[in-house]
Parts: C-alpha cells; structure tokens; sequence
C-alpha cells in the first residue's frame, strides 16, 4: 500500500567490555514501524555481531524510541491538518460535505430507511406460498392463466392467416382480372384497405391481449396476496379458490387448435450424457456436467400436453426455485440488436407472449428498459476507451450498439425451465470463423459465468458451439476444434469461479444443436470427461485380508 | 442451570455482520494473480483478534466470511451497553473510564486502535465492570480500507478524522472517551436532535474554540451549571482527552497516570498479588462458543431471525448488461449498507444441552502424575462412533476438551497421557497444542523463533513468492494476504535456521497444516514444522536429496510388494514405478494431494507413527486405486494420478493403521532415517538384492516369541543341512529344486500350500545367500504369495545370535 512513512534514524550507544569505548550504532527506521522489535533487535544483534548483554537496553531503547517517534508521526499529521483546516486551506464544507454523503450512503444510521419493496413482499409472499400446500393451486391457476392468454393468442393468429388468405385471394382474383374490369388504381385502393384492416385487426387483438394480460397480473397479484393472508390466518391445510373462475369462458373455442408447435420435436433422436465431475487440486469441488441435443427453445416453451389441463413438471421446479438461491440460466446468442422485432429475440418474444409475465416487467418493457442502459453503455465506453489508447478499441467506439461478448440480461417466470437469459452479442462469422480462447464471445461467457456466480444462478445451459443451428459448413473437425476449446475455457472459469466468493454452478448443461449426427455427438461426449476429470466412483470390496468390513 | 459450564449466566454471544468492499471489475495485483477478495483479507487480519484476553476487552470468537463478501463477526457479549445507562454516579464514571483506560492501553500496546468508541460500544457488566466491545472492526478492515463505509460516530470522533484519509493514531481513542465522559458526566445527550451535518459542523468548529472544550461543549448544551459542579480533578482528566491539537492530547496510557485513578491503581496491585493463586478452571469463552456451535447454535440463522441478514432474492437483484470489459450496469442492488446493530444470543441451547453433566466433570483427576483417571465411562458409548461424528458430537467433545485442557496444562510431564489420548482422537479446538504436544515440542519456542531472521532477502524468496500463492488457496486463511505473509515468514525462517538444507518446492505444503493450525502463534508452527521435518523428512531437503529419495521409493516399492504382490506385479509390469507419482505424496506427507481436512485426520495419526507409517499411507491410498490400477495400462495410470480422484481418507488412516501394525519395524528401516537406536546390527544388503523386502533378526525372534502362528519358515537350504537343524516348523524348500521361470507355486509341491493360502502371516526365508534369498522372494511375489521378506544374514546370522532355535526338524 503507498502509505506515508518518515524515515528516522535510531542512534545506540554502549560501552565495549575491553576498550571502555563507547561503540555507537546508527540505524535508519520507517515510521510507523510495522515489524516486531524483538526481531529487529535480534537482527541488529546478528548484523552488527553485537555482544550479547546488550539485547535487553538495545530491545528497550527501540520500543521506547519507536513508540515516541509513532506518536509523534500521527501528532504531526493530525496537526497539519487541522492547522489547514483552521487557515481555511482545508475546506471544511466540503468535507462535512463529503462525509455527509459517506454516512448517507452507507450506513443504515443515517440513510433514508428503505422499507421492503412491493417487489420483495410480493416475491416473499410467492415464495412461501410454492412451499405450501398451495402450490399446487398455484401452479394450476399461472396455467389456466396461460391457457387463456395462449388461446386469445392462437385465436388472433387464425384471424390474421384467414384475413391474409383472404386478402391474397382477392389481389388474386383482381390481378387476374386487370384487363376486365379492375384498373391499377383500383388495386392500389385495395391494398391501402387490405394494410388498414391488417393494423386495425392488429390493433383490436394487441389490445385485447394486453388488456387480459393486464387483468390478470392484477388478479393474479392480488389473489396471491390474499391467499397468503389466509393462510396465515387460518392455517388452512388447502387454499382458497383460485380466481379462475371470474375469467370469461374462452375454452369454448379451444378445440379448433391443435398444437402447431409440437411438430418437428420428434424429427431428431434425443441425445444426452450426464457426468459428474470434481475439480480442483487439492480440495475437490462437485459439479454435474450434462450434454444434450436440442433446441434452446425447449427451455422456454411451456408444453401445454395433450390434455393441456394440468402444468408440465419442470413448472413446477422453476416456480419452487424462482426466489430461491438456485436459479437456472440459459445462454442465447443473439445479435446486437435488443429489440423484438428480428431475429431469434423476435421468436424468443413471442414464447414469451404466450403467457402472462406475473411477476417481472413483460419481455418488451425488459427490452426497453435495457435500450436505456446501452445508451449507457455507450457513453461509458466512449468515456473508458479514452483513457485506453488501443487502436482497435477505438475503432469500434463510433458505435452505438453494443458489440461482440456483451450480455444483455433478462428475466422471466413464465418459461419452462429457465429464470434467467443472458443474451450474448455474437456475430455471423462466428457460425464458420475459427476462434481462440481470447475471442469476444469467450470472454463474454466468463462474464456470464460470473454474472451467474454473483448471482446464484446455479444452473446454466451454454450452446456449446456458440452457434444454434447446424449448417452445412460445420464440418466434423469444425465441431470438435469448437466444442473443445468451450469445454476448455469453461473448466477453467469453473475453477477460476472458486474464488469468486459466489454461489458455485452445480449444474452445467451443454447444448449441441439438434440435427447432429450421433458419431459427432458421442465425439463431443467422450471429449467430456477427458477435459473435465470425471470423479472415479469408490468401490469397496470386502475381498481383501485388510479391508475393513462394507459399509 | 447447567454445573458443569461453571459460569455467569450473562455471558452470550454478540454478531454483528458487514459487507467487505467488493473490487472494482478485472483488477489484477502486482504479482499478475487477481486480487485477493477484500472479505478474505479481512478474514486473515482479523485471526489475530481472537488471540486478545483482557478482562476488560469483549473476546473474539470467530469470524465467519459468507457469499458475496459478506463478514459476520461473533464475540463475547456481556452486560449492556452504557448508552442504556442513565444517571451514573461520579464514583462509578470513575470506575467505568478507568476500566475502559485498561483495555484500551492493552489494545494499543499490541498496536491496535479502537476508532470506534461510543456508549453502545462500550458494555457495562452486572458487577458494574467495563467491556470495550467491536475494537477489532478499525483493525480488521485494515483502518478502514477494505471497507466502504465509514468507522466511527461522528459525534465522538476527533476532528482531525474528518480532515484525512490517514490511518489514526491513539489518540484518537482519548478524545472519543473524553466525549463520552462528558456526556455522562452532564447527565444529558451532547448535541441531541442534531442533525449528522450540523453535528459533523459542530465537531469540526471546535477546532477554533477559544476556551476548553468541555466547558465550550457545556455551554452549548445549556448545563454549565453541572459543569461547573464538577470537581476540578474531573475537569482536568477531560480537558487532557479533549484537546484540539493531538500533541497536547494525552495517550490512553498516560491519561491512566492521572491522579484520578490513584486509588484504583493501588487497590488493583494488591488484588493482583492476592489473584495470582486462585486461577479457577472456568471454560473459556472460545471453548463454550465452540461446542454451542456443536449444539446447533448458528449465528447465520440468529442475524436473519433479526433481520440484520436481509435475504433478498438474487432474482431481484439481477443486473440488465455485463459489457465485454466486465463493467455492469442496470444493477438492481442494494445490499452493503453497514448496520451497527448487534443480536445477542444467549448461550442457552448449549447449557440445555450440557446441563445433566456434573459439576465435577470439569477437573479431571490426574493419576501418578501422568495417568488421568479415564472417563471412560462417560464416553465409552460415544467412542466407538466414526470420528466424523464424534467431532460433532457436543458431550463427546465437552469431555475430550476438559480432558485435554487438563493434560495441556501439565505438559510436557503428561506428554504420556497425551499420546494415549491421542490414539483415540483429538478434538479440533486443541489440535494445534496437541500436534505441538505429539512432536514434543517445549521450551521457549517463541524466543527461538524470534532470533531467526525472516527478513533479510535470500536467494530462495523468489521461489517462495512464486510457490505461496498456489499453496492450498482454497482455505480462507491460507489465501488471505495474513497467510502469506506469515507462510513466507515461516519458510524463510526455516532455511535460515537449517543452513544445511535447501528449499525445495513442497515445503511450502508441508508448512501449510501447521500454519493452518497454529495461525496466530507462528513460534509454535515453526516449532512443529522443525520437529517434524527431521522426524518424518529426514534429510529429504538435501541440495543433493536424490539417493534419500531412492531409497525412500525403494521402500515404497518393497512395501507394495510385501502387503500387495498382485498390484506389485502389475505395476512393475507396466512399468508404472514410485517415482512417477510418489515423490510429492512423500516430499510434502501427502499435504500436496489432499485438502486441509483431510490432511488434520492423516497426520492425526501420522504423528503417532514413526517415519515408515507415510509409506504405509502411500500404499493404503494405492490399495483405494486398486481396481483401477488393475486394469489400467501406463497411460492411465499416469492420467490417474495426474489429478488423483477423491479419497475415503478415514479408510486411508484406517487401512494404513493395520498394516503398520502387521509390518516388523525392519521390513522398512532405512539407512538414512534420522532414529537409528535399532539400527546397530545392521548388515547391508548384498548389492544387486536391494529389492527385496529384509526383516531382522530381532523382528523375526520376536514373532517367533509372540505369535508364532503367524510366522512361515522357508528354509532354502539343501535337504541334508536343514536336516542337521532348522527353526521349528519351517518348510524346506531346497532353492535347487526351484524352477523360477514357472511362476506356479503348486510346482513347489504339496508342503508349499501353506505359502499359497497365506493370509495373515509373515513368510520368512532363511537362506544362505542374498542372491538366491532375493530371486526366490521374487519368484514367490510373482506367485502372489504374501508378506514374503528374507532374514537379513541368512542362517548364518541366525546360528551366530540365537543357535538354541536350530533344532533338528525330526
């Protein structure tokens, strides 16, 4: 630390035994002196082959002057200061100014009382509730929930494809019958008409969904409220009636949708690996590692089954772990665009609209939200790059986007089986280019990685790749060369992540994409357990003379 | 009421918890490694405080770090705060400022500033005695530097506080006093209802008072008549804390010489010759902290309960953007506010608990000197449970510490008592005296440690730097700059003080358990660490250590064959030998291979073993491996090892306990161990025969004597000498009559079955020649047959020292 010393110097004198002489040491000292004076002596002693009788004056002699010299390095400081201070060198309203604020911001004494927010209580209140017998209740009425707001949902999209065939067929006929009878104009007319009903069908079913969405967050909201208080109350072993039955009867209509989404599930074999693994030296530190086959969308795609009347289980384990300090992450690579309108945000949205967001901002308002901190972010790193005069760096500070390994991150409870997505900026060339441990989008998965361990996010699911599709140029040496060097800097921040001070990954899931060949698949997984050292199960046997009985 | 915990019922336990300040994103240190986390810092400085005993200082029991930097402190909590306390008469301001002087000189001579003086920190007890409490917060945060929030009430801070940033000296601590005084001696709140700005003002205006501060305080708060009804005396003692410019201001210490504390100054000399005799075997306060931990006591839960740890949902907390460079914004976070509050938790799930134990229970009676009448009888149930549980067994543990304690106090003449003790178990409160006690460590080791020079810069600090920060840095205290700075200080006293030995890396693990145990008494971890080096290391840190180690691994492979001939064969047939993977096992007693706690049971037993028992460590880790060994070509073997799989290490400590037992002292003598009493008679073995496990004639005599069923004669001798006399019962294998190329012990005959279903006994060959001895030892190992070793000397050593065991075999 650069903390002021003075430098002293210590003077000793004591008479030799043969000469009568005085023999006089002159030894300069820091002050304040961190080091033990018995030590010192000693080391002077041996230095300077001193006669032994004289440690104890010479021991003395430094306390005393050490001490006195400490006392007077303070007093001296101390006095400046004030002497400042009282000459108005020093500003003392700044620095009552200062310390005002100091004491404000960080101590409870002083700051504002904060009280728990509507936030907390209410994600207090939901968290006891899922571990009560009201789970189940619970769970059943977020689905109902969502099955109304899925239905309104479908029902628009049929109004919008029936419109469209509609207006195709029309244009159709009106092509076709240019010469006889409709003139260019009037076809135009027809268009602006066909663009004006397409917005005002929009406009009716926008609204018509965010007003049931609106309606029922408040319900649900409420319900949960009251249900706490209930139980609290009464200590009712069941919990009162969910509010669905104020909803308007929709089910009527249910029957005319199948299920459009499930198609194309079953086209690929589900492939998966689980192992676990220790790592670290010494101390060893358990994790399971999981690689698996799929869409990164399976995650969130609540499945409404067949019979759509109860909720999946994975709801189940993500309601009870929503306020817990075991969340589940999932990493999407996405573009730098943070907006709904294209791209893999887009079909992320609209999962995300099936159903009603109860408990964060709705993934549109997240977006928004999060527009504001780019603008942030820009100006921060105009303001940081500054400073750091990398050529490359500053080339990519004229832009107002946010670039390659930044995360964006949003929250959500209405999906399957994750509470938190990182979104990563990645580019095109990643789906080909050949990367290095020291590439953007790797050192954006270690802030990820750390994001998760500050914020006990304990299950991640990471796109091994870093692509989410398989295409034609992903060769076999390609995937493996890939996969390996993820495999490699993710077992290295795990390791690094001991350190951190958070919560530890207890599970760590791999995700190739679908339509991967098993050969490459069953590469990938024996890869696995070479790069992470999979822990060797004991075995005991009773066989041997010395070994102590099973356990 | 609980007899046995002989204590005063106001004694609890106060947390108090504080986040540490996190570091600014991607910082690296000097060295290039990340910064230490500020929370681990804080967690290695503040070991030091719980080594403070002061009748007037609240002691420290434990600090604990949790996620995300937080730090939770627990210490002795007893009595109430003065702030609670109106009204106090002059006699007892009296008493109450002097007894605060006393902790406060006893802090500063061990060079820490308390910084943080106000009435809530400063605990009155029933019998109207002073606790100064939360004195290590100033000293822990490194004054205030690992942390972002203020230390102190402004109220009672000196003003030169407010104007630097600088670390304070002492006398900080006597303006803080003097105002509290003040306040209690004008009966009423200084500056009441003020708020913090205009109460930082007013600190500061004092400054350019003109008159004494006091009396300018007076005024302010409208009670210059009690002011002035103070005696002079008073006045002055107040004017002496309370002077503006420090150089004036007097040091805890003098202020302890003022003539208002004649009286007690005298009477506390007389009572401290009349106390000197009656020490009363009370628990100490670490000793009840400990097993109320053991008795569910939790200070984690007790903070939440009242609601100094808010536990938000991390959900809510989740921050909107990490940008590449680590920067975050859009974070949803308030937590890190410092909350003053303390939770008293009285110690009462312990006393309920404990409280059918007798009084008497606290004074173990020790026998003849150095035998302890047992209290077998109180734990005898709790002592054949694993050891796991019997470390977290409250009563079990309450007993071993008594036990301990008692013994401790009269080492080194109960040394006896303790090795007997110890072979059943230490408890981790007193393991680090207990070790200390096992390598019979004494006398005035902290002056010893003291005369060694730590400091001047050698040719090995290099290494060491570079060495310690990879040294078990998963322990809190190891990684924190604390635990370096004293492992380095130990490791260079350690070369300086053996100018024969070199560093050699692993040193620096071997260090690692003793430090770990003894953090806050260097003197005695050095002590341990240059008792136990030479008896379990002797001369392995040789600048030239390689025919030690030969040796050593010589052993080692000796060792395998004897208790383990398949593996043997397997490993040999790979071509697997010691050298690839047990040189660190032995070099650093395996504290390279296991974590800490692992390492605390191992060497438990360790110590009471002599030098060979790591070799039978080594083979009981082996003998874990075994199945995949087996199977395994050279390649995994070496990937086995490379980063060895997790280990039952009570099964470890277990398994090598019964071999050691079942090895004769010679099978694994070595020339260059430093106990040679046994050693006198020692041939060396016939040069190209060093492979073969040896055993002594005096190790064979005595199984001879003692257990005689589990001894197998061979005799290689031809037929017609082993006819003229032979040791009883011995087989006669004539080595002509050997095919050694076929590995089948069946081909010896009928008389060799015995050889082939060996199970338990030691298979002696007596011979006359190493030579053939070791090619036939050989050829029984590959035959699986266990426990093979030769008489050192053959039949002639034998005829020489015992010819009245030669008798003719019809």
């Amino acid at each position: 630390m650069g903390e002021e010393r003075i430098e002293r110097v210590f003077k000793f004198k004591f008479p030799t035994c043969t000469t009568g002489q005085d023999y006089e040491l002159e030894i300069p000292l820091k002050i304040p002196h961190d080091g033990c004076i018995k030590e010192l002596t000693h080391r002077l002693i041996s230095a300077f082959k001193l006669p032994c009788y004289v440690e104890d004056d010479l021991q003395k002699a430094l306390e005393i002057a050490v001490k006195r010299w400490t006392l007077e390095f303070h007093d001296d400081r101390s006095e400046r200061l004030i002497k400042a201070a009282q000459s108005g060198d020093l500003d003392v309203d700044e620095v009552i100014k200062n310390w005002e604020k100091l004491y404000k911001e960080k101590t409870t004494a002083y700051a504002e009382p904060i009280g728990t927010t509507d936030e907390e209580l209410f994600a207090a209140a939901y968290h006891r509730l899922v571990h009560s017998p009201s789970l189940e209740t619970i769970l059943q009425a977020e689905h109902e929930f969502g099955r109304a707001v899925t239905e309104v949902v479908r029902m628009r999209d049929t109004e919008f494809e029936k419109l469209t065939q509609k207006q195709t067929d029309e244009v159709k006929v009106a092509v076709e019958t240019l010469e006889a009878g409709s003139t260019e104009r009037s076809i135009n007319e027809m268009l602006g008409r066909h663009f004006e009903e397409q917005s005002l069908l929009q406009g009716h079913w926008g609204s018509r969904v965010d007003a049931l969405k609106l309606e029922q967050r408040r319900q649900y909201r409420n319900w949960i409220m009251r249900l706490l208080e209930e139980q609290q109350t009464s200590m009712l072993p069941t919990p009162v009636n969910s509010p669905i039955v104020q909803m308007p009867p929709l089910r009527a209509t249910l029957g005319d949708f199948g299920d459009r989404n499930d198609k194309g599930a079953a086209d690929f074999p589900q492939l998966e690996e689980s192992f676990t693994i220790h790592l670290g030296s010494q101390m060893k530190q358990m994790h399971n590692i999981r690689i698996m086959t799929g869409d990164v969308f399976d995650f969130c795609k609540t499945k409404h089954g067949d019979s759509g009347m109860d909720p999946t289980p994975q709801r189940l384990q993500t309601a009870l772990g929503l306020y817990s300090n075991d969340l589940c992450g999932l990493v999407l690579l996405t573009d730098n665009h943070v907006a709904s309108y294209s791209g893999i945000t887009k079909e992320l949205c609209s999962i995300c609209q099936m159903t009603t967001e109860f408990h964060f901002p709705s993934f549109d308002e997240q977006l928004e939200k999060l527009r504001d901190d780019v603008k942030d972010v820009v100006t921060w790193r105009q303001a940081h790059q500054r400073e750091g005069s990398d050529p490359q760096a500053k080339k990519s500070t004229g832009s107002k986007s946010l670039q390659i390994g930044d995360v964006f991150i949003t929250r959500h409870s209405n999906l399957a089986q994750v509470h938190v997505i990182f979104h990563m900026v990645v580019q095109d060339s990643l789906r080909s280019g050949e990367i290095n441990s020291r590439h953007p989008a790797i050192l954006g998965l270690r802030n990820i990685l750390k994001t998760a361990c500050s914020n006990d996010v304990t299950t991640l699911t990471i796109p091994v790749l870093l692509v989410h599709e398989m295409s034609g140029d992903m060769t076999v040496a390609w995937c493996t060369k890939r996969a390996e060097l993820v495999f490699k800097c993710v077992k290295g921040f795990m390791i690094e992540m001991a350190s951190w001070g958070g919560a530890e990954l207890k599970n760590l899931q791999f995700l190739v994409p679908k339509g991967m060949s098993e050969e490459v698949f069953g590469t990938l997984a024996t890869m696995l357990p070479s790069i992470f050292r999979v822990s060797n199960p004991l075995v005991f046997k009773a066989t041997d003379t010395l070994q102590t009985p099973k356990k | 009421m609980c007899p046995a915990l002989l204590e005063d019922d106001e004694r609890c336990l106060g947390g108090t918890t504080f986040f540490a300040r996190s570091h600014p994103v991607e910082l690296c240190g000097s060295n290039g490694l990340p910064l230490t986390p500020n929370s681990i810092t804080i967690y290695g400085r503040s070991q030091f405080l719980k080594t403070i005993e002061h009748s007037n200082l609240s002691t420290y029991l434990d600090i604990i770090r949790s996620k995300h930097e937080r730090i939770v402190v627990v210490a002795e909590y007893s009595g109430e705060p003065l702030s609670n306390r109106n009204n106090l008469s002059l006699e007892t301001v009296k008493k109450i400022l002097y007894q605060c002087l006393l902790g406060l000189c006893h802090i500063n001579k061990l060079g820490l500033v308390h910084r943080h003086l106000s009435p809530d920190n400063i605990l009155i007890t029933k019998d109207e005695n002073v606790k100064l409490y939360n004195y290590g917060l100033y000293y822990m945060t490194d004054s205030g530097r690992n942390v972002s929030f203020p230390i102190g009430y402004p109220k009672y801070l000196a003003p030169e506080v407010f104007l630097g940033n600088n670390p304070n000296g002492v006398k900080v601590d006597s303006w803080s006093l003097g105002m509290i005084i003040a306040e209690c001696l004008l009966k009423q709140n200084i500056w009441s209802g003020v708020k913090l700005a205009q109460c930082l003002r007013k600190v500061l205006s004092l400054i350019n008072s003109e008159t004494t501060i006091f009396e300018r305080i007076a005024r302010e708060n409208n009670c210059l008549k009690t002011y002035e009804a103070l005696p002079e005396v008073v006045k002055d003692f107040i004017d002496s804390c309370l002077q503006i410019y420090p150089s004036k201001r007097k040091t805890p210490e003098e202020l302890l010489q003022h003539t208002l504390f004649e009286e007690f100054l005298k009477k506390d000399l007389v009572s401290k010759e009349q106390k000197i005799y009656n020490s009363v075997t009370a628990r100490k306060m670490d000793e009840l902290y400990y097993l109320w931990q053991l008795a569910g006591g939790d200070i984690t839960m007790e903070l939440k309960k009242q609601g100094l740890i808010r536990s938000r949902p991390p959900i809510l907390s989740v921050p909107n953007l990490v940008v590449l460079l680590g920067q975050i914004f859009g974070r949803r976070d308030m937590a890190g506010l410092l909350d003053l509050r303390v939770v008293k938790v009285p110690l009462d799930t312990l006393r309920q608990r404990l409280c059918h134990i007798p009084f008497t229970a606290n004074y173990p009676r020790l026998m003849n000197g150095t035998h302890i009448q047992a209290q077998d009888n109180l734990t005898r149930a709790a002592s054949q449970l694993p050891l796991i549980i019997r470390e977290r067994d409250t009563e079990y543990q309450f007993y071993r510490i008594v036990l301990y304690e008692r013994l401790l106090q009269g080492y080194p003449i109960t040394r006896d008592a303790i090795i007997r003790e110890a072979h059943k178990d230490i408890p981790p409160l007193v393991r680090g005296r207990v070790w200390a006690a096992l390598l019979n460590v004494s006398g005035d080791i902290e002056r010893r440690y003291q005369m060694i020079d730590k400091e001047t810069p050698t040719h090995t600090d290099r290494q060491i730097e570079v060495d310690i920060p990879r040294c078990h840095q998963y322990s809190e205290l190891l990684s924190s700059g604390a635990g370096h700075q004293r492992l380095q200080r130990l490791l260079k006293a350690w070369v300086r003080d053996n100018p024969n030995y070199v560093y050699w890396q692993g040193l620096d693990s071997l260090t690692a358990p003793f430090l770990f145990l003894n953090f806050d008494n260097e003197a005695r971890a050095f002590a341990c660490i240059s008792a136990f080096i030479p008896k379990y290391l002797h001369k392995f840190f040789l600048k030239d250590n390689s025919a030690v180690i030969q040796e050593y691994l010589g052993k080692f492979s000796q060792t395998i064959a004897f208790h383990d001939p398949q593996l043997a064969n397997h490993l040999k047939s790979i071509n697997f030998v010691p050298e690839l993977f047990a040189i660190p096992w032995f070099l650093t007693m395996f504290s390279h291979v296991f974590p800490l706690h692992k390492i605390l049971h191992l060497w438990d037993k360790l110590l009471l073993g002599d030098s060979s028992f790591p070799l039978l460590v080594g083979l009981a880790i082996l003998r874990q491996l075994r199945d995949s060994l087996l199977t395994s070509g050279f390649n995994e073997c070496i990937l086995l090892f490379s980063d060895l799989p997790e280990i039952d290490i009570e099964l470890c400590v277990k398994d090598s306990m019964a071999m050691y037992y079942k090895t004769p002292a010679s099978i694994t003598y070595r020339s260059h161990q430093l106990d040679q009493s046994k050693a006198t008679n020692w041939i060396d073995p016939e040069p190209g025969t060093e492979k073969m496990p040896r055993i002594s004639i005096k190790d064979f005599m005595n199984l001879l004597q003692n257990s005689k069923q589990n001894v197998i004669v061979v005799d290689l001798r031809n037929n017609i000498q082993f006819e003229r006399g032979a040791v009883l019962g011995s087989i006669n294998i004539p080595f002509t009559s050997v095919q050694l190329s076929h590995t089948d012990i069946m081909s010896l005959g009928p008389h060799a079955e015995p050889l082939a279903n060996n199970r338990d006994s030691i298979v002696v060959i007596i011979g006359q020649h190493d030579q053939n001895n070791a090619l036939f030892t050989e050829f029984l190992i590959s035959c699986r047959v266990l426990r093979v070793c030769s008489l050192e000397g053959g039949i002639y050593a034998l005829r020489s020292t015992a010819p009245h065991i030669l008798v003719p075999p019809r």
